[in-house]
């Protein structure tokens, strides 16, 4: 019926593959980084897309659900994202993992660097030449980087709220918006426990309770379990979402930053969300592949 | 074995006898409804049985209870060779159970895993988001199955309403998952369909029909009731079997 299952495999591939490029000897030499394009009427270029999109939504009114607030429901992916590192960095062309380079993805500093603390950049560096970039381990995308992960995801709006069904690794993550508190501290969730609400056009989304099992990219930028994540998904367009996310962490940063990325819409109507399972084939990718880093087991918080 | 015994511990203070309930919606009662006027089961859900250990009647054992079974008839229509395989699953359950690796459980396996699963439920789509292995089933509604062949783990799931039970027919599967912690198994022609029959506002009853020519001489089928999650607060929470520590130091994840 689609033609989902040779997509999937692709990204199955790359999803294994990718964490490894520094151990398997990356060329990044010869190609340039692929051009950004436009979406909604806006540079997919982070640094320009996040204010032209809040332009955007000061005049876009989106669809409406029966209960007259916005309709997100459908399939949605990354648009043009990198996610090979948060930061600026160069294409890598290895065959094997592909990355198309990217201008940063942060928009506040304005210097488009992680503001980590000094020990906490020391770590991170040590990172990528020694773990396994842990979502190769099949630890579930947790927010926000289960906006832009390597696979689309669909969203459902029914009285519950909103759901992500996510192609990776084949999970829910459920987003209540009925003002019911956040869970007990003593719970972790690789999703995180998020609550909806509404401003305006606008699903702000905030979460908390994330175990600190994944990095924000390949970089091996990381968190800690006091992180905060403030999300805001605002639609600029039939096809475009503006999507922001304000991470808080005084354990690891010195300052709340931010983070805006294009989400587009997939618009086959043949589209249907297959399964993606992932642990259950990892240790033969593992085996095959004869790497020499290890599983991350979380970040060493002082 | 430290994470399915901690798993047994979790549930064991859950688990009761199953009961058998006849799929006959409540009349004169009224089923919540939604705006296409089919019956509404969105809510949480969750079985109270003892079927992850084992399908079938079973005595107790140290930190399993016993268990009346879900079967129709009692016993599983397995074929010689079948009989044998599940008699060696048996006996090697504590590796060989693919829960033991924390492998998406399978239909109707995730039904009765003990953890509660969510129904989203729209006209076109049925989306059941489980808390175990944080896992998902799509049923798409009134659409033909893929073009096979393929193996999901779990399966291809397309609904259908007949009346107020919303049958479900699933199909292209792997033959790597069991149905039980006993070791009844089935093969890639595992054909599975469901039946969700809402007996109340609280209470729906599910029923699976299995057919594998490989496996079985005939079909059968199991049934049981599904539990609405009454707590104001409920939610799915997560059974991230891979994630645990146990599992991360053992050789799943063990640096090569």
């Amino acid at each position: 019926m689609t033609m989902q299952p040779a997509v999937n495999i692709v990204g199955a591939a790359l999803l294994v593959a990718a964490p490894f490029a520094a151990e398997l000897g990356g060329q990044t030499a010869d190609k340039p980084m692929v051009p950004y394009g436009q979406l909604g009427g806006c540079s997919e270029k982070p640094a320009e897309f996040h204010p032209c999109a809040i332009e955007k939504a000061k005049t876009f009114t989106p669809p409406r659900m029966p209960d007259g607030t916005p309709d997100f429901r459908g399939n949605w992916a990354r648009s043009r994202v990198s996610t090979d590192d948060l930061e600026e960095h160069p294409p890598i062309w290895m065959g094997s993992y592909d990355d198309p380079g990217g201008v940063t993805m942060i928009v506040d500093p304005a210097d488009g660097k992680v503001p980590q603390q000094p020990w906490a950049k020391a770590l991170q560096l040590t990172h990528r030449p020694t773990y396994r970039d842990p979502q190769s381990s099949c630890f579930l995308p947790s927010p926000p980087r289960q906006a832009y992960g390597p696979m689309g995801y669909q969203i459902l709006q029914t009285p519950a709220g909103l759901t992500f069904l996510q192609e990776q690794s084949h999970a829910a993550r459920v987003v209540p918006t009925d003002g019911r508190p956040h869970i007990s501290p003593n719970i972790l969730l690789a999703f995180g426990d998020s609550r909806g609400r509404w401003e305006g056009n606008t699903l702000v989304v905030d979460v908390t309770n994330i175990r600190p099992q994944i990095w924000f990219d390949h970089a091996g930028h990381f968190y800690s379990s006091a992180v905060h994540i403030l999300e805001r998904w605002t639609m600029i367009a039939p096809d475009a979402i503006h999507y922001t996310a304000t991470i808080t962490d005084p354990k690891v940063f010195t300052r709340p930053w931010t983070i805006a990325i294009p989400i587009r819409r997939n618009n086959d109507p043949n589209y249907e969300l297959l399964e993606s399972a992932c642990i259950e084939g990892a240790r033969v990718e593992y085996t095959e592949m004869g790497l020499k880093t290890y599983p991350y087991y979380g970040a060493k918080i002082p | 074995m430290s994470t399915r015994k901690l798993y047994t511990l979790v549930t064991a203070t859950a688990a009761a006898v199953a009961l058998w309930l006849a799929p006959i919606p409540a009349a004169g009662q009224a089923l919540p409804r939604s705006s296409d006027g089919k019956p509404d089961l969105s809510g949480v859900w969750q079985t109270v049985n003892t079927a992850a250990w084992n399908v079938l009647p079973h005595g107790a054992q140290f930190g399993i209870p016993a268990g009346l079974g879900v079967v129709e008839g009692d016993a599983l229509p397995y074929n010689a060779e079948a009989a044998a395989k599940q008699r060696e699953n048996f006996a090697n359950r504590a590796t060989a159970d693919p829960e033991s690796k924390c492998f998406l459980p399978g239909v109707p396996r995730a039904t009765y895993m003990g953890v509660p699963f969510q129904i989203l439920q729209t006209p076109t789509q049925i989306s059941m988001v489980y808390e175990y292995a944080h896992t998902l089933r799509n049923v798409f509604m009134n659409t033909p199955h893929l073009e096979g062949p393929i193996e999901f783990w779990m399966g291809d799931s397309r609904g259908r309403w007949e009346g107020d039970t919303l049958v479900v027919d699933v199909v292209h599967f792997n033959s790597e998952t069991w149905f039980d912690r006993a070791g009844n198994h089935h093969s890639e022609e595992l054909h599975v369909v469901e039946r969700y029959t809402p007996v109340s506002a609280n209470h729906i009853t599910y029923e699976a029909t299995i057919e594998d020519p490989k496996v079985f001489t005939r079909p059968w089928k199991m049934s049981m009731p599904l539990y609405r999650r009454m707590e104001r607060n409920i939610q799915i929470l997560e059974y991230e079997c891979y994630a645990f520590d146990e599992v991360l130091e053992g050789p799943l994840h063990r640096a090569p």
